[in-house]
C-alpha cells in the first residue's frame, strides 16, 4: 500500500509537471461555490439534485448556434479506452473537475479551454481488477472551507475515499493516512464478516455527496441477476468528516438485531443475505440537515427464496439525520424486491406550495416511470400511496408479496407496465396480429384484475426453452428512469425526467449450473445456455491483465452448445412495443400533474427505413435508452440515447434544447457518439458552457463543451437580424 | 420567429454541407468501393466464426447475438443504427482494441475477421465467394450500411 501511493504521487507529481500547471480562480476565494455563480459545484448541480443552474444566456433563440467550444478525449487516462464515459464533471472558479479513463484518473481542465492543469491516477492492481464497477465513475465531489482549503474527493473502483488538493491535484496528507480513507475497512458481509480487502466485494460508481463538511459515501456489489451467493456484501451508506476522513457514522441498509425492521429478514435470514447497496445518488438538505439514501436490490436480484418477507431497506428512500445517521422515515417502494427495480435516481428536494400549502417535498423519479412525492421532513406521502394487489408466484421456495404501494397521483410518467394489447405494436395490423401471437409465449394476466395486464410487479417465472418463456415486465431492470435520473426547477417546482418506454423484459429463472450458486435459482432460461451476466465495463480496469501476462481464463459454467433463447420481443426487427420508445416528461409538483410528455430522440433508422413501413406517416417515436439532464432558466437540455443516420444531418446523435414550460423542442446540436454521461452548466469570464460526456459504438469516452460563438456572424441577404 | 427558422435552416444547410464532403470516405479518408450487401464474406467463414463467437463472445453477448442488461446486441435494430454509415474496419477495430472485454487481445485477426462474418450473417447480410480480409485497411473499403444501396446485391 505505501509503495503504491508512492507510485501515485510520482506519477502525479511528473504529470502535474509536464502540463506547466496554471491554477487561478480557486485560491483565495470566499463565497460558497454555487450555481447561482454559474458553477457546478455537486453532480447533481447543488447537493438537492435538482441539476438546475440559472444562467440564460444560451436560449431558444441561439441554442442552434452553438459550436464546440473543446473536446477532452480520455483514451489516454489508463490503459485502454474506455467506451461507456458517465461522468458529469464538476465546475468551480474557473477550474472543470471529472473523473474518465480505466482507471479512474481524475483531471482539473481549464474550463474556457479544455487544458490540462493537473492529472491524479491511483493504480489498484488486483484490488481495482476485482472490483464489481469498473469504469471511471460518474464524478467526483469538492469541498473547500472558504479560505485556501479546496479539496477533491472521489471514489476508486477499488473503494478508496481519496481526498486530493484541489489546486494541485495531491493527496491531502491530513486526510485518512496521506489522503486516503479505506473505505473497506468496516465493510462486512454474514454475521458482522469483515470482508477481504484486496477480494471483498464493493464499490462504488456514484459520487461522495459534501454537505456542512460531511463527505456521505454509497455502497454498491456486482450486478445481482447471476451471483454465487446470497449472503453478499452488505450494503451500507457512511458519513465521514471532510477535514480529517474520521467515519462519523454508519448506517446499515439490513437492519441488524435490534434495529427497527430487522423482522423484515424473516428466519434471522438479515444475517445470510446482503447487497442493499445505496449505488445511486444520495442528495441532501444542508438546512434540515436530513440526507436522503436511495436504497438498491437485495441479493439476488429476480430471487429472493433465501430471505423470506419484506426485506427493509431493499427499494426503499431512506431519510436519516445528517449528524447522526439515525433514520428519520423510511418508505419501501417494493416489498420483498424480485424484479431489480432498485432506487436507481438521485431523490430531488423541493420546496413548492402544493394546493396552496408550503411543502417540503422529496420526489423520487423510478425505474417503474412513478413519481414518489414525500412531505421530506416526516415522509408522508403528499398525495396517498395505496396497497395494491399484484399477480402471485409459484417459483419453488420464493416469497411474495401480494400486494405493492402504487401512488395515485401524479400519474405514471412512462409505462409501469405493458398494456396488452393496447400498447403493442400496430403500424400495420399485421404487425398487431403477429405481437399478439408473439405474447403468447410469454406470462402476462389479460383482463382487469392487475394493473398493466399483471405485467407491473409480475413474478417471475421458471421459464423454459419449450414453454412460457419469461414473465412479461416494462417498468424494472432497465425501463423508465435509471441512474442518471431526473432535475427540477427549484422556482417553480416543475419535475424533469426521461424515461425508457420500450423496455420489454422477460423475467424468468432457472437453476444454475451445479456447484456456481448457493442460490437454487438465477436468472436465466431452463434449456437455455446459462449466462453470466456482469456490470458494464467488468474486465476493463487499466490493470487487468493483458494478454501476454494474463493466466489462463476462469472457467466459466457455461453449456455453450445449446440454442439461444428464440425472442419474441420484436415483430419484423421492430420493438413489440408500440412507440413512443422514450419520452421527457415534466411533473408539476404544485397540482401533481403532468405538465407535458413528449417523444425524445430521433427516430430509430430501423422504424425510418423499414421496408414495411414505407408510405405510412409515423410521428416521432423517441428513443429508448436512458439519459440525464440539465435545467436552466428556461431550456430543459438533454442528449439522445441512441445513434442515428439521417439525410439530413448524416450520421449522429442529437443534443437537444427544451422550452421548459411547454416540451417544445426549440434547438438541436450534433453530437459524434449518444450521451453516456449527463450534461452540466457553467459560465466562465461572461460565456456560458453546456457539457456533455459521449461514448458508445465505435465511440470512446469524451467530454465535450459547446458555447456561443464569440462572433456573431453577419447576416446575409436571406436573413434578418432580430 | 421568421429569422430564427432561417438560421436553422441555415446550420441544417451546413451539416448536409459537411456530411456530403465525406460521403464515400471513412474516418481515414480512403474511398468505400464496396458495401455489405455485395456479399463480402464467405459462409465458411461465418461458420468458422460461429464457433469463435460461442466460445468467446457468446457469454456476454448472447448466444443469438441478442445482448443482455449490460452487453450491446449484435444483431438488430440497435446493433445496425450504432455502425450504420461506418466501415468493417471500425467494427473491428472496436473489436481488437477492447474485446473480449476481459482479455482484449486474445484474439487472432483472423478470429476476429470470422466473428464479423457470423454478425454480418446474423444481421442477414449476403454471403459471398470471398471471405473478409483480415488487415484493417482493406476492411476500411467495405462500408457497413443498413439500407441495400440500389443496384447493389441481394
Amino acid at each position: 500500500m505505501t509503495r503504491r501511493l508512492f507510485r501515485s504521487i510520482l506519477f502525479s507529481t511528473a504529470l502535474v509537471g509536464a502540463v506547466a500547471l496554471v491554477v487561478h480562480g480557486v485560491s483565495g476565494q470566499s463565497a460558497a461555490p454555487s450555481t447561482k455563480n454559474g458553477e457546478w459545484p455537486h453532480y447533481t448541480g447543488d447537493a438537492r439534485g435538482t441539476r438546475y443552474s440559472p444562467l440564460d444566456q444560451i436560449t431558444a433563440a441561439n441554442f442552434n448556434r452553438l459550436e464546440v467550444a473543446w473536446r477532452f478525449k480520455t483514451d489516454n487516462l489508463g490503459s485502454r479506452p474506455e467506451f461507456k464515459l458517465e461522468g458529469t464533471p464538476l465546475m468551480i472558479g474557473g477550474t472543470l473537475y471529472a473523473t474518465a479513463g480505466t482507471r479512474r484518473s481524475v483531471v482539473a481542465l481549464d474550463a474556457k479551454s479544455g487544458e490540462l492543469r493537473w492529472v491524479h491516477a491511483f493504480p489498484e492492481g488486483t484490488r481495482g481488477a476485482n472490483a464489481p464497477r469498473q469504469l471511471s465513475g460518474r464524478g467526483l465531489s469538492y469541498w473547500s472551507d472558504g479560505r485556501g482549503d479546496a479539496r477533491i474527493l472521489y471514489v476508486t473502483p477499488g473503494y478508496r475515499l481519496i481526498a486530493l488538493n484541489a489546486k494541485t491535484g495531491q493527496p491531502v496528507q491530513g486526510f485518512g493516512k496521506n489522503g486516503i480513507v479505506d473505505l473497506k475497512v468496516g465493510v462486512v458481509f454474514g454475521n458482522e464478516q469483515q470482508i477481504d480487502l484486496e477480494t471483498g466485494e464493493i464499490g462504488l460508481h456514484s459520487t461522495p455527496t459534501i454537505v456542512r463538511d460531511v463527505v456521505l459515501i454509497g455502497s454498491s456489489m456486482k450486478e445481482g441477476m447471476t451471483v454465487t451467493t446470497h449472503n453478499n456484501t452488505k450494503g451500507l451508506a457512511r458519513a465521514f468528516d471532510v477535514r480529517t476522513g474520521k467515519l462519523l457514522w454508519t448506517f446499515n441498509t439490513i437492519p441488524r438485531p435490534g434495529e427497527l425492521g430487522n423482522d423484515t429478514w424473516q428466519n434471522n435470514s438479515w444475517a445470510i443475505n446482503g447487497n442493499t447497496g445505496v449505488w445511486s445518488q444520495i442528495t441532501a438538505d444542508e438546512e434540515l440537515g436530513l440526507v436522503y439514501l436511495p436504497v438498491e436490490s437485495p441479493t439476488s436480484d429476480y430471487y429472493g427464496g433465501k430471505r423470506p418477507g419484506n426485506n427493509l431497506y431493499g427499494e426503499s428512500l431512506v431519510c436519516v439525520d445528517l449528524k447522526t445517521g439515525k433514520r428519520k422515515w423510511h418508505f419501501q417502494l417494493v416489498h420483498h424486491p424480485i424484479w431489480d427495480h432498485d432506487v436507481s435516481s438521485a431523490p430531488i428536494l423541493l420546496d413548492v406550495t402544493v394546493d396552496g400549502k408550503p411543502r417540503k417535498l422529496v420526489a423520487l423519479p423510478s425505474k417503474q416511470a412513478y413519481l414518489y412525492v414525500f412531505d421530506r421532513v416526516t415522509g408522508e406521502p403528499v398525495w396517498p400511496i395505496n396497497e395494491v394487489a399484484v399477480p402471485p408466484g409459484d417459483v419453488p421456495g420464493e416469497w411474495y408479496s401480494p400486494t405493492q404501494p402504487i401512488p395515485s397521483k401524479p400519474a405514471a410518467y412512462g409505462r409501469p407496465g405493458l398494456r396488452i394489447p393496447e400498447e403493442l405494436i400496430d403500424f400495420t395490423p399485421e404487425m398487431r396480429a403477429q405481437a399478439l401471437e408473439n405474447v403468447k409465449h410469454y406470462k402476462w394476466w389479460p383482463g382487469d384484475k392487475y394493473l398493466y395486464s399483471g405485467t407491473l410487479y409480475n413474478p417471475p417465472i421458471v421459464g423454459n426453452v419449450k414453454g412460457l418463456l419469461g414473465a412479461i415486465n416494462l417498468g424494472n431492470a432497465s425501463g423508465g428512469t435509471n441512474w442518471p435520473g431526473g432535475g427540477a426547477d427549484p422556482e417553480t417546482g416543475v419535475v424533469y425526467a426521461q424515461a425508457n418506454l420500450a423496455s420489454f423484459a422477460s423475467e424468468s429463472v432457472a437453476p444454475p449450473p451445479a456447484g456456481f450458486s448457493d442460490i437454487p435459482y438465477q436468472a436465466g432460461v431452463v434449456g437455455a445456455p446459462f449466462r453470466l451476466r456482469e456490470a458494464a465495463g467488468t474486465g476493463t480496469y487499466a490493470d487487468v491483465p493483458r494478454r501476454r501476462e494474463a493466466a489462463a481464463p476462469a472457467p466459466r459454467p457455461a453449456a455453450a452448445a445449446a440454442e439461444p433463447v428464440q425472442s419474441f420481443s420484436t415483430v419484423d426487427g421492430l420493438s413489440i412495443v408500440k412507440p413512443p420508445y422514450g419520452v421527457l416528461s415534466a411533473i408539476d409538483l404544485k397540482r401533481g400533474d403532468l405538465l407535458f410528455q413528449v417523444p425524445h430522440g430521433d427516430t430509430p433508422d430501423v422504424v425510418r427505413n423499414h421496408a414495411k413501413l414505407k408510405g405510412l406517416t409515423i410521428p416521432k417515436t423517441g428513443q429508448g435508452g436512458s439519459v440525464g439532464l440539465v435545467v436552466t432558466k428556461s431550456l430543459v437540455i438533454l442528449g439522445d440515447p441512441q445513434v442515428t443516420t439521417t439525410p439530413e444531418r448524416g450520421r449522429g446523435a442529437m443534443l437537444r434544447a427544451y422550452d421548459k414550460t411547454t416540451g417544445k423542442e426549440v434547438g438541436a446540436v450534433l453530437m459524434p457518439a449518444p450521451q453516456s454521461g449527463s450534461p452540466m452548466t457553467y459560465m466562465v469570464d461572461g460565456k456560458q458552457y453546456i457539457l456533455v460526456a459521449v461514448s458508445g459504438g465505435n465511440y470512446s469516452g469524451e467530454y465535450i463543451s459547446f458555447a456561443l460563438p464569440d462572433v456573431r456572424e453577419a447576416p446575409t441577404s436571406s436573413s434578418t437580424q432580430q | 420567429m421568421r429569422s430564427r427558422t432561417l438560421l436553422v435552416g441555415v446550420a441544417v444547410t451546413m451539416l448536409v454541407v459537411i456530411a456530403r464532403t465525406t460521403e464515400g470516405q471513412d474516418a481515414s479518408g480512403a474511398p468505400s468501393t464496396k458495401t455489405v450487401w455485395s456479399g463480402v464474406y464467405s459462409a465458411a467463414q461465418a461458420d468458422r466464426g460461429a464457433g469463435v463467437y460461442t466460445q468467446h463472445c457468446a457469454n456476454c453477448h448472447g448466444a443469438g447475438l441478442e445482448g443482455a442488461d449490460m452487453s450491446p446486441a449484435l444483431a438488430g435494430a440497435g446493433f445496425m443504427a450504432n455502425w450504420n454509415d461506418l466501415t468493417l474496419g471500425d467494427l473491428f477495430e472496436r473489436i481488437r482494441i477492447s474485446m473480449p472485454a476481459d482479455r482484449p487481445g486474445s484474439l487472432s485477426r483472423q478470429q476476429m475477421a470470422d466473428v464479423i462474418a457470423h454478425m454480418l450473417r446474423a444481421n442477414r447480410f449476403p454471403a459471398g465467394a470471398t471471405e473478409l480480409p483480415i488487415e484493417t485497411p482493406a476492411l476500411r473499403t467495405l462500408k457497413f450500411v443498413t439500407v441495400q444501396p440500389t443496384g447493389e446485391g441481394r
